[in-house]
């Protein structure tokens, strides 16, 4: 059922998708600033179970209730909670609409809406890393999250999710070639379209290693060899991942992405988002340029241990 | 100093129901929510730099002396996209910054909230009510 929705759906854009702008090369023009952001969780919450989409109203109504739980300024007198939120309302741009097609998932497969378990390995895996980063992490900065340490944004992908601001990127277009630049982290994948094959396996990269090609009006990223350091949801360096970009309004674009890990995942899974056009530009994200944190982090690990005279 | 530390502890409730937290790093694993600070200074600098803006204060003592603080913000390209410029904090501008204390007890501290004397906040704008759609 959800199969042929999305193939009817498919059909469509593919249909309108014929009236979009081109590019000089002839190839469908995804060239713009685009934002993902949205209150639509990637995961459907455990109260929302088997419900795949809202009426027009529960969508209105679910807005308005994730907006009100998001906004912290209401302050709740919890100061951990407090701490934690860092700053005021100001400062996010989470967004405030559920996805156009309603669903209450980012996730569309499976239709459950959730992230299939893991394997028993990829648990283990995942255990003993959260174990060692919870016994290391102040001892250095190797014990903080690849985000704290600027090398790559948890959001910013590949895949791109929306994340707490700064929601946006942007597509440039050459014959042979597409930039994808995503404002977190300022991260820029430089996809080849002129079907040269991936990198040996033994390269490894952070953000894998892009490749491009057209199925018709769609731009599909396969993406591979990714860093041992890089976990996605619990992927692993067999992840092999498959972006889906199709523009399907003059201010629409559908994203797609396929986890597709075999060693991690006990079975593959998409997610798709509706990401709109947005005026205004790219800001640079140059994450260390003023990272106190990390230094003030380790700084107050070592004041709390001298405390406690460690 | 007209800092209050440490005594502004609300009740704390087991039920947290604030919204999920997530800033470029762990606020928690910088300040010490043991550590609540207010206080009222005049800005001598503003920093506008990644991953998160931060205001130089110089905050009066009762005795005359004066310290500098640093209150931590948020990412600096919201400010862009919100039309803050360099003109609207200019130096010398009096702010009150309710937050909590760094953990390595230097005067740093972040600003979970910062209004102007009169109770006006310094930040608001439209973040939180999605990107803007694009010019027709």
């Amino acid at each position: 059922m959800i199969r042929a929705l999305v193939l009817a759906a498919s059909i469509v854009m593919t249909l309108s998708a014929q009236k979009l702008p081109r590019t000089v090369d002839g190839q469908p023009d995804l060239q713009g600033i685009w934002s993902n952001a949205t209150i639509t969780p990637l995961e459907r919450p455990a109260d929302l179970a088997g419900k795949q989409t809202f009426t027009a109203e529960e969508a209105a109504a679910y807005e308005k209730q994730v907006v009100e739980r998001n906004n912290v300024d209401r302050r709740t007198g919890n100061a951990e909670a407090d701490v934690a939120t860092a700053y005021n309302q100001f400062w996010y741009d989470r967004g405030t609409k559920a996805v156009g097609t309603r669903r209450t998932s980012l996730i569309v497969d499976p239709p459950d809406g959730r992230i299939p378990a893991l394997t028993p390995e990829a648990e283990k895996r995942v255990q003993d890393k959260r174990a060692w980063m919870e016994a290391h992490s102040t001892d250095s900065p190797e014990g903080r999250t690849l985000g704290e340490r600027c090398i790559l944004w948890v959001t910013a992908g590949p895949p791109m999710l929306p994340g707490p601001y700064n929601n946006n990127f942007q597509i440039l277009q050459a014959r042979d070639q597409v930039v994808i630049l995503n404002e977190m982290i300022h991260n820029a994948r430089i996809i080849p379209l002129d079907g040269t094959p991936h990198l040996a396996g033994t390269v490894r990269q952070w953000m894998g290693d892009s490749r491009g090609h057209w199925d018709g009006n769609t731009l599909v990223v396969d993406t591979t060899n990714f860093s041992d350091q890089y976990a996605f949801r619990g992927s692993d360096r067999n992840l092999h991942l498959t972006e889906r970009f199709t523009r399907t309004s003059p201010d629409t674009l559908l994203y797609e992405f396929t986890v597709d890990d075999p060693t991690a995942f006990t079975k593959p899974w998409t997610a798709q988002i509706a990401v709109t056009r947005t005026k205004g530009s790219i800001f640079e994200y140059a994450c260390h340029e003023g990272n106190y944190a990390m230094t003030d982090i380790l700084a107050g690990a070592r004041a709390e241990e001298k405390k406690a005279g460690k | 100093m007209r800092t209050k530390l440490g005594m502004l502890i609300a009740g704390v409730s087991l039920l947290v129901s604030a919204a999920p937290a997530w800033a470029h790093h762990a606020f928690a694993a910088e300040f010490d929510s043991t550590k609540p600070v207010k206080l009222k200074g005049v800005v001598t600098k503003m920093e506008w730099i990644n991953p998160h803006a931060w205001i130089h204060l110089d905050v009066k003592s009762e005795d005359g002396t004066v310290t500098n603080w640093m209150v931590e913000g948020g990412s600096p390209n919201t400010l862009l996209r919100n039309g803050f410029t360099k003109a609207s904090l200019p130096v010398g501008t009096e702010i009150v910054v309710d937050g909590y204390q760094a953990k390595d007890a230097t005067n740093k501290m972040n600003g979970r909230d910062i209004t102007f004397p009169d109770g006006r906040k310094l930040f608001v704008g439209s973040a939180g009510q999605g990107s803007a759609p694009p010019d027709k």
